[in-house]
């Protein structure tokens, strides 16, 4: 189980987190609207993973993922891309994301890959 | 011809024979007494182990054969390399993503797409995935990187055992389109406009999806139990969900109340 910082600029997207990963014995570190408040959660709080949407405003989740990761190159991110943006994965990958989920997801499949990135 | 055991349903009990398997024929011996040429064959659907066969020849007949997994390996090879279906060959990757989560160890293989009645086969020569039509859930003609380059690609997201899986097929873009075009067809009755469900209908729908239950929706959308129940309504009437459980909520009886008071009395005596 782990401590995680959930990144995404709708309300409504990040209860879903929330809830899913509560309900999976997870504990939410915090949660950030864009990609520069999520890098600053990020050097505050130390979460064991972040979950981090792609699309956002002021810095979007591959800028702040290279920001989360220059502070801590060990950093566990799961990127949340949308449909139809599944090509930002490999751009994540390379910027070091350990992991990715779809938009929109299920919360077994979520748990699963939260799991498999916290253990590796 | 080779035999193999199967179990074939007749007169509808299962029976034990031994399947011929030829070229060009299936052969199913007495008391069945029936040859089943590949090219008659307009529809292979798989449920469980049980391998469903609709052939024309004079008439229109079922057969409905079981065995273990690798003799129907061999017939599904044969009958979708033969059958009567809209065929292309093709690269695809099934599954690609799982409950909005990719496959990591997803790879592109080359086999072959075969469209029958009730659903699409991929077929390579270690793999039959077959997706029901009823189980299409959308197809898309989208573009993914494939070595390094955006492509044109077909995506159909169908369920699996209750699981959202999307697979995806690659091919020249004209023989795509004509794919997407067949497969729109295909399910078309399934079409909405989009415009059925309003803002929270949506946040409710995708909650669902996700897995989350009524307490969960309530409490997360913030809204009353009756409005939750209207909206329920609504998406079972559209034929976007169906009930798969009814909870009753209670209120303790005087006898209730009075059996808790004590409990708790002797709880703390």
């Amino acid at each position: 189980m782990g401590k995680i910082l959930i990144v995404d600029d709708t309300l409504f997207m990040r209860t879903l987190l929330k809830n899913i990963l509560f309900s999976g014995g997870h504990t939410i570190a915090g949660e950030a609207g864009d990609g520069e408040e999520a890098v600053a959660k990020y050097k505050e709080l130390k979460p064991d993973l972040v979950t981090m949407d792609v699309v956002m405003p002021k810095m979007n989740g591959i800028e702040a993922l290279k920001g989360i990761k220059a502070l801590d190159p060990a950093a566990r991110v799961v990127m949340c891309t949308a449909v139809g943006q599944e090509q930002m994965v490999k751009l994540a990958i390379k910027s070091g994301a350990k992991g990715y989920i779809v938009k929109p997801f299920q919360a077994p499949k979520v748990l699963e890959e939260v799991k498999n990135v916290l253990a590796s | 011809m080779k035999e193999v055991p199967a179990k074939v349903e007749y007169n509808k009990q299962w029976v034990v024979i031994k399947l011929g398997i030829g070229e060009d024929r299936l052969v199913l011996p007495a008391p069945v007494n029936k040859e089943i040429l590949f090219k008659t064959v307009l529809d292979v659907a798989e449920r469980k182990n049980v391998l469903i066969i609709t052939a024309k020849t004079d008439t229109e007949a079922v057969y409905k054969i079981l065995s273990v997994e690798k003799v129907l390996a061999i017939l599904k090879k044969m009958i979708l390399a033969s059958c009567n279906a809209y065929r292309l060959m093709a690269y695809f990757m099934s599954p690609a993503i799982k409950g909005g989560v990719m496959v990591k160890e997803a790879q592109w293989e080359k086999g072959s797409v075969v469209v029958v009645n009730s659903g699409i086969w991929f077929v390579s020569p270690i793999k039959q995935v077959c997706v029901p039509v009823t189980d299409v859930a959308s197809i898309e003609l989208t573009k993914r990187e494939v070595q390094g380059k955006p492509t044109e690609v077909v995506k159909i997201d169908h369920l699996e055992n209750g699981e959202v899986v999307s697979s995806l097929v690659l091919c020249p873009l004209s023989t795509l389109q004509v794919l997407y075009n067949f497969l729109k067809e295909t399910t078309k009755g399934m079409d909405m406009k989009g415009t059925e469900l309003d803002g929270v209908d949506q946040q409710v729908a995708m909650l669902i999806y996700s897995g989350m239950d009524s307490h969960a929706i309530e409490n997360m959308l913030n809204i009353p139990h009756k409005q939750l129940d209207a909206i329920y309504d609504k998406i079972l009437k559209l034929g976007l969900a169906e009930v798969v459980i009814i909870r009753r909520e209670v209120q303790l009886t005087t006898k209730g109340v009075r059996y808790i008071s004590d409990a708790t009395k002797s709880q703390t005596n």
